[in-house]
């Protein structure tokens, strides 16, 4: 069996279920965690309250101005990585043809020098993120192990998808199962480290905002 | 032989490609004045488009000879406007082109006549005619 | 032809004039990607050597690949490599049988030992003592041992004889594997390919006879010259994979125009071998020219490939769905765990 195949192969299936059985289990291990008991009567409705939720899912994707200088930078170069990641991934040719295999849907891709530049940007903000963490006074007290693995194993597959698609160094067999394999690696990793945040940073803004709802707090 | 098809490279721009191979040729040219070495360039093995090949086709032109062989299918053996310089084109009895040259020398080796093949035809002429009349070969 | 005969001599026999040889050189120069001032090398190297000797030895195989060097149309100069091997032992060809021809491959390997080129088409099944192909009631696998010491080369033709081919398909069931699987410890050229194309093989054959020895091979013991480049690398369509001009599905607009099949699962990309350039049949067309992917039929295993031919590159196989539903359930079961353990530690719970 060759690295590509495995790649394709039982890679691709021990990735997806690991991926998804860790996420449920923290998903879970979470939200079936019995919480304080709330004496006090709350100061909205149900449906309010979980409108409030999901209202503070978008309106905290904006530090408050008095933040600004303080984090400004950090929140800006990561839009840029967030953004320019979900750019590549749902407007980029081959992955659109991946989720097609999956689920059977499609969607117009964009045009490769689009994914090109973009791909560029995306790479540049992701070192620039690790420069800052690594320069950066507080942060660098702040990080662990666990930041810094993450970062790596997000680097990997946008650096290889980057040589794949130049087609300039490498045999694409090569940089084809490297880069199924540096994702397969993140889908393992996501559901037990800081990346959960993927669905962990919509859930903790969703529940905080039903609290501040339930307290009759305005945010 | 197969037909080594010229690749489509058509996508691709002239580039300089062009220029680089007449440059190639001149240096060529210069040897073969300078010490009787020559050389060919195997224009197969280049990304050629049909444009550039044209184009290289269109810069070097025609000269004075247009020699046509029937060997194992028909090869055209051309000279250029530069003296010295040559287009050689091989094709089997198909048809399909198995080789596609620039040469350059004072005469391209396919169209002398080898050693071994004179000295078999010298054989058969002697065969065919009054021996008193010719010679034995030295 | 008479021993002691040199090509040349023998050539000139037949009213081929060195100026055809010269031309089959320069023809084969180019081919092998072989600088062209070695064309006056080769067609003298050529007409100074005596006929090379080839044993062919059929395995475990469907004919197609000495179909495919029978079946080339151009008579001259592709026919030319016949006359400078002598294929001494091929069972479908030749008018000996039975015992008759066992005397023949036992003759041909005693007059010619140490020089011969042994040329295998076919797996060699090793299960069960390798009785699933037998020849005369022999083994192939103990042919092949006995025979390979001998031979100057061995060239393992197609993929079944490079890496075991359709027979080596899941789940294998008479052990088929390749001759380098078989044989460690003698010169071999892969060439394959389902089969592969036959100017491969001839130029093969000619660089042999040419140079005595083999032509520079890659880490899969394929011949440089023609296994050097993907199909992708080569493709006419590559314009269109570089725009992102795709195929949806077989005879839609874009297959119509000529679009890049790569998401109808072509393999070009994995895909070493000389296809999109020199082409079948005499530089008629090739897969993807006639409008279906390349299959990776030159590369191991490409029978058992995930996904299968349609799948692309981009893409494998991943788990069923009931696989996902049951990862799912686990983990919410293992979260569940875990959070009623964590519950006896918060106080006021």
């Amino acid at each position: 069996m060759t690295l590509l195949s495995f790649a394709r192969g039982p890679g691709m299936q021990g990735a997806v279920l690991i991926m998804v059985l860790g996420m449920f289990w923290r998903l879970a291990g979470i939200f079936l965690l019995r919480r304080r008991v709330a004496h006090a009567a709350a100061r909205n409705k149900l449906g309010l309250r979980l409108l409030s939720g999901a209202v503070t899912v978008f309106t905290r994707t904006i530090p408050r101005r008095r933040f600004w200088p303080r984090v400004g930078p950090g929140v800006a170069l990561s839009y840029v990585f967030h953004f320019g990641l979900f750019i590549i991934l749902f407007g980029g040719a081959p992955h659109i043809l991946v989720f097609y295999e999956i689920f059977g849907v499609s969607w117009p891709d964009l045009p490769k020098g689009v994914i090109v530049a973009v791909s560029g940007l995306t790479l540049a903000a992701l070192i620039a993120l690790l420069v800052r963490r690594l320069t950066h006074p507080v942060l660098k007290l702040l990080s662990t192990a666990d930041d810094f693995f993450s970062w790596l194993i997000v680097f990997l597959p946008v650096m290889t998808g980057i040589l794949l698609s130049g087609e300039t160094v490498g045999a694409y067999g090569t940089l084809l199962a490297l880069h199924l394999l540096s994702v397969e690696a993140l889908m393992i990793w996501l559901p037990f480290g800081k990346l959960m945040h993927v669905a962990l940073v919509f859930a903790g803004r969703g529940v905080l905002g039903y609290n501040f709802s339930r307290k009759g707090a305005a945010t | 032989m197969a037909a080594l098809g010229v690749n489509k490279f058509d996508f691709l721009g002239d580039d300089g490609l062009v220029d680089a191979l007449l440059m190639e040729v001149a240096d060529l040219l210069r040897t073969l004045i300078a010490d009787g070495r020559g050389g060919s360039i195997d224009l197969l093995g280049l990304p050629l488009s049909a444009a550039c090949l044209a184009e290289v086709e269109a810069r070097l032109g025609d000269g004075e000879i247009c020699a046509r062989l029937n060997v194992s299918g028909e090869s055209v053996v051309r000279e250029t406007s530069i003296a010295g310089v040559w287009r050689v084109r091989h094709a089997d009895e198909a048809g399909n082109v198995v080789a596609l040259l620039i040469e350059v020398a004072a005469v391209p080796e396919i169209l002398k006549a080898s050693r071994v093949d004179m000295e078999r035809g010298l054989r058969r002429l002697r065969e065919v005619t009054n021996f008193s009349l010719v010679r034995p070969a030295r | 032809m008479e021993s002691g005969e040199t090509v040349g001599d023998m050539l000139a026999r037949r009213g081929f004039s060195r100026r055809g040889l010269l031309k089959f050189a320069i023809a084969m120069t180019s081919s092998l990607a072989l600088p062209p001032s070695l064309a006056p090398v080769m067609a003298e190297n050529l007409a100074m050597a005596r006929r090379q000797s080839v044993i062919w030895l059929s395995f475990q195989e469907c004919t197609g690949c000495l179909e495919t060097l029978l079946r080339t149309e151009n008579p001259t100069i592709a026919g030319l490599i016949f006359d400078f091997i002598s294929l001494d032992y091929q069972e479908a060809l030749m008018a000996a049988s039975g015992s008759a021809a066992e005397l023949t491959l036992r003759q041909a390997v005693a007059a010619n030992a140490g020089k011969y080129l042994l040329a295998i088409d076919g797996s060699v099944p090793v299960k069960d003592g390798g009785v699933y192909s037998l020849t005369g009631g022999r083994a192939n696998v103990d042919m092949l041992q006995e025979f390979a010491p001998d031979a100057a080369a061995i060239l393992a033709i197609g993929t079944c004889a490079a890496y075991g081919g359709i027979p080596k398909a899941f789940p294998n069931p008479t052990g088929a594997v390749g001759v380098e699987d078989v044989i460690s410890d003698q010169p071999i050229v892969n060439i394959p390919g389902c089969p592969p194309i036959p100017e491969v093989l001839s130029g093969v054959l000619v660089y042999f006879v040419s140079f005595g020895r083999l032509p520079e091979l890659d880490d899969r013991k394929r011949p440089l010259a023609y296994f050097g480049t993907t199909i992708h690398d080569q493709c006419y369509r590559k314009p269109f994979y570089d725009q992102g001009k795709f195929a949806k599905s077989f005879d839609d607009e874009g297959a119509r125009l000529g679009w890049c099949l790569f998401e109808l699962g072509c393999k070009g990309p994995t895909t070493h071998n000389a296809c999109a350039s020199l082409k079948w049949n005499d530089g008629t067309s090739f897969p993807i020219e006639s409008g279906h992917g390349c299959l990776g039929c030159s590369e191991p295993d490409f029978w058992d490939q995930e996904g299968g031919f349609y799948t692309s590159l981009a893409g494998g196989t991943g788990p069923s769905w009931r696989g996902a539903e049951i990862a799912a359930a686990s983990g919410v079961a293992l979260g569940a765990v875990a959070a009623i353990a964590a519950r006896r530690k918060v106080p006021g719970a």
